[in-house]
C-alpha cells in the first residue's frame, strides 16, 4: 500500500447529461489537510461522498487506503468519518441519544477530543435534538464525525451555520488532529480560513480542479481590483473602470495600475472607503467564471 | 443499533396499532351472542345475491350449526376486517418512514455513511417494523380466544394460529412493498400514496365481479379465512402452492421477492 490516502484519477462523474465531475486527478497523502474550496455545485460534495462510496463514479481510478469505493466502500467506511453537507441528525432523539447512537458504530473514540468539544460547544445534550438551533445540530453532527478515531475525516462544509468563535475553535481542533497525523479532507466556502488551516488548497470550478496557475492569476487581476464606497454624487476618477455595482452601491474597480496608487491619487471627498487586500472568494469565482482575460473561463 | 432507533420511531405507532385491533375485535366478539340470533332472522343475509363471496359470509354467519357461525364471524370481523385492512394501513404506515422519512429529514446519507452495509441497514430497518406488523395481530387474536370463552363460544388454537399466519404473510407483504417504494422515494406521503393507490384499487377490483379472482384481496378473503377456521384446513395445506389455502406459500413469496427488491434498490441507491 502506497502512503496516499485518497489517490484519484481521470475521475468523471455525470448525473444524466451533467457532469458533476470531469476529469478530476488528486493524491492525498498521509497526515495532509487538503482544503477544497469552490462554488455551490463545483462538484465538491460529489467527490467526497465518491470517496466514501455514497455515488458511483462513471469513469476514472479512485483509491482511499487502498480501497475502491466502488467496491469495498464498507472498507473505508470502517476507517473514515464523513459529515454530510446536508446536517444529519434525527430530531426525535436527544443530543446525548444522537450521540451515543452515531459513536456506536466506531470501536475507538479520541476521549480527550469528547471532552475537549463538549466543553468547547457547550451543548445541552439532554435536550430532543428538535429544539436545537441549526448552529447547535451542526455542532452535533461535527461532535458525533470528529471523536471517533479513524484514520481519514471527509468533511462537507464544516463550518456551515458556525459562528466565528467557533470557526476559530474547529480551526484549532483541526489543527490539533493534523499534527496527531489524521487525514482530513475539508469543503468549504470561508477561503481565508480554509487556507490558514489547510497544508494545500484545491479549487473545484464547473467539475474540473483549478490548476494553481490560473488560480494564481485569478488572485493576482483580485488584487487590483479594489472595492470602493464613493461619496455621494462622486463619480469614479479616471484611471478605473467599474466592473461590478453591487446592491449596496459598493463598486469593483479595475485600475489601470498599482491599485494602492491610483487610491492614493484620489482627491478627497470621492472615495469613502476602500477595500484592498485578501479577495473574497465570491470575487475568486466571478474572475474565474466570467473573465477569460484574466485566465478564468471555466 | 439501527435496529433500536427504528423501534424507538414505531414504538408508538405499534403500540396504537396494537389497541385499534383490539378495540376493533373485543366488542364484535361480545355482541355475538345478542347478534346471532337477529342474523338469523335476517333473510336478506341469508339471500344476498351479490357476488358468490357475499352469499358465503352471508350463508356462513347465519348458519343453524353454531360453531360454524362463529368462527366464520370471526373469520368476516377479525381477519377480513382487522387483520387485513388495519394490518394493511399499519404495515403501510410504518413501512414509508423506513427510508424516505431519513431522506425527509436529511439523513439518509448520514445513515448511508455509517460502517455498516447497506443490506444491514435494511435488515434492522425491516425486522422490528415486521414484528410490529406481526406480533400485534398474533396477540389480539389470541386474546379473542378469552372474549370468546367469555362468551361461552370456542376458538379453536390451532386454526386461530394458522389463520394469523395468513393474515400475518399479507400484511408482511405489504410493509416490504412499502419498503421497497420507500426506498425509491424522498416523501413518505408519496410512498403512502402510491401503496394507498394500490391497495384501494386492488379492494376496488375486488368489488368487481368477473374480475376478483385476479386480484390480491382473493386471497386473503372469506373463502381462505372461512375454512382454516371452520378446521377444514391442515397445516402443511397452507404452505402447498397449488391448493387453495397453499396461498400462504405465495404471500411468503412475495415478501422475498419485495425484500429482494428493496436490497437491490437500496444497493444501487446514490446518496
Amino acid at each position: 500500500m502506497t502512503d496516499a490516502v485518497i489517490s484519484v484519477g481521470g475521475l468523471v462523474k455525470t448525473f444524466g447529461d451533467r457532469a458533476a465531475l470531469r476529469d478530476v486527478s488528486l493524491t492525498v497523502p498521509r497526515g495532509e489537510l487538503l482544503g477544497l474550496v469552490g462554488p455551490n455545485g463545483a462538484g465538491k460534495s460529489t467527490l467526497l461522498r465518491t470517496l466514501i462510496g455514497l455515488v458511483q463514479r462513471t469513469r476514472g481510478r479512485v483509491a482511499v487506503m487502498g480501497h475502491d469505493p466502488a467496491t469495498q466502500s464498507l472498507a473505508i467506511r470502517h476507517r473514515t468519518c464523513y459529515l454530510p453537507g446536508e446536517t444529519g441528525v434525527y430530531h426525535q432523539m436527544t443530543g446525548q441519544q444522537f450521540l451515543d447512537f452515531a459513536l456506536g458504530f466506531y470501536p475507538r473514540h479520541q476521549a480527550g477530543l469528547r471532552q475537549r468539544l463538549q466543553e468547547g460547544f457547550q451543548l445541552p445534550l439532554h435536550q430532543k435534538v428538535r429544539s436545537f438551533s441549526a448552529g447547535m445540530k451542526q455542532k452535533l453532527a461535527l461532535m458525533a464525525t470528529l471523536i471517533p478515531d479513524v484514520d481519514l475525516y471527509l468533511l462537507d462544509e464544516p463550518d456551515r451555520t458556525l459562528d466565528a468563535s467557533m470557526r476559530f475553535f474547529l480551526r484549532d481542533l483541526l489543527l490539533a488532529m493534523k499534527r496527531q497525523g489524521k487525514t482530513v479532507v475539508l469543503s468549504s466556502h470561508h477561503l481565508g480560513e480554509v487556507e490558514a488551516l489547510a497544508d494545500r488548497l484545491v479549487f473545484l470550478l464547473d467539475g474540473t480542479f483549478v490548476v494553481p496557475e490560473r488560480l494564481a492569476a485569478a488572485r493576482a487581476s483580485l488584487r487590483r481590483r479594489p472595492r470602493l464606497r464613493l461619496c455621494a454624487g462622486a463619480t469614479l476618477p479616471a484611471g478605473a473602470r467599474e466592473l461590478l455595482r453591487e446592491p449596496d452601491g459598493t463598486l469593483v474597480v479595475a485600475t489601470d495600475g498599482d491599485p494602492m496608487q491610483w487610491l492614493r491619487s484620489v482627491p478627497d471627498g470621492v472615495v469613502e472607503s476602500a477595500e484592498v487586500g485578501i479577495p473574497r472568494l465570491e470575487d475568486l469565482y466571478a474572475v474565474l467564471l466570467h473573465d477569460p482575460t484574466n485566465g478564468g473561463g471555466a | 443499533m439501527i435496529a433500536g432507533k427504528t423501534f424507538h420511531e414505531i414504538r408508538w405507532m405499534a403500540l396504537a396499532y396494537l389497541l385499534i385491533l383490539e378495540l376493533l375485535c373485543v366488542p364484535v366478539l361480545m355482541w355475538w351472542p345478542d347478534l346471532y340470533p337477529e342474523l338469523q332472522r335476517s333473510t336478506l343475509l341469508r339471500n344476498l345475491n351479490i357476488g358468490d363471496f357475499a352469499r358465503r359470509i352471508g350463508q356462513g354467519i347465519t348458519s343453524d350449526d353454531q360453531d360454524l357461525a362463529y368462527s366464520s364471524w370471526v373469520a368476516l370481523m377479525l381477519f377480513l376486517r382487522s387483520g387485513n385492512l388495519v394490518g394493511i394501513a399499519a404495515a403501510v404506515l410504518l413501512g414509508t418512514g423506513s427510508f424516505a422519512r431519513e431522506r425527509e429529514n436529511q439523513t439518509f446519507e448520514f445513515l448511508l455513511s455509517r460502517p455498516v452495509s447497506r443490506g444491514r441497514i435494511l435488515w434492522d430497518k425491516v425486522w422490528p417494523a415486521a414484528l410490529c406488523v406481526v406480533v400485534p395481530l398474533f396477540l389480539v387474536n389470541a386474546s379473542a380466544m378469552y372474549w370468546s370463552h367469555v362468551i361461552g363460544e370456542r376458538l379453536q388454537p390451532r386454526e386461530l394460529f394458522l389463520a394469523t399466519t395468513h393474515a400475518a404473510s399479507f400484511a408482511l407483504a405489504f410493509l416490504l412493498l412499502t419498503t421497497w417504494v420507500s426506498v425509491h422515494l424522498r416523501v413518505q406521503a408519496h410512498v403512502a400514496a402510491i401503496v394507498g393507490a394500490f391497495a384501494v384499487l386492488q379492494v376496488g377490483l375486488y368489488l368487481t365481479q368477473r374480475i376478483r379472482p385476479y386480484t390480491l384481496f382473493r386471497l386473503v378473503d372469506f373463502d381462505w379465512y372461512g375454512p382454516i377456521l371452520a378446521g377444514n384446513t391442515r397445516a402443511w395445506q397452507m404452505f402447498d402452492p397449488w391448493n387453495g389455502p397453499g396461498y400462504t406459500t405465495w404471500l411468503l413469496l412475495g415478501c422475498v421477492v419485495f425484500y429482494a427488491l428493496a436490497w437491490r434498490s437500496l444497493a444501487r441507491t446514490e446518496a
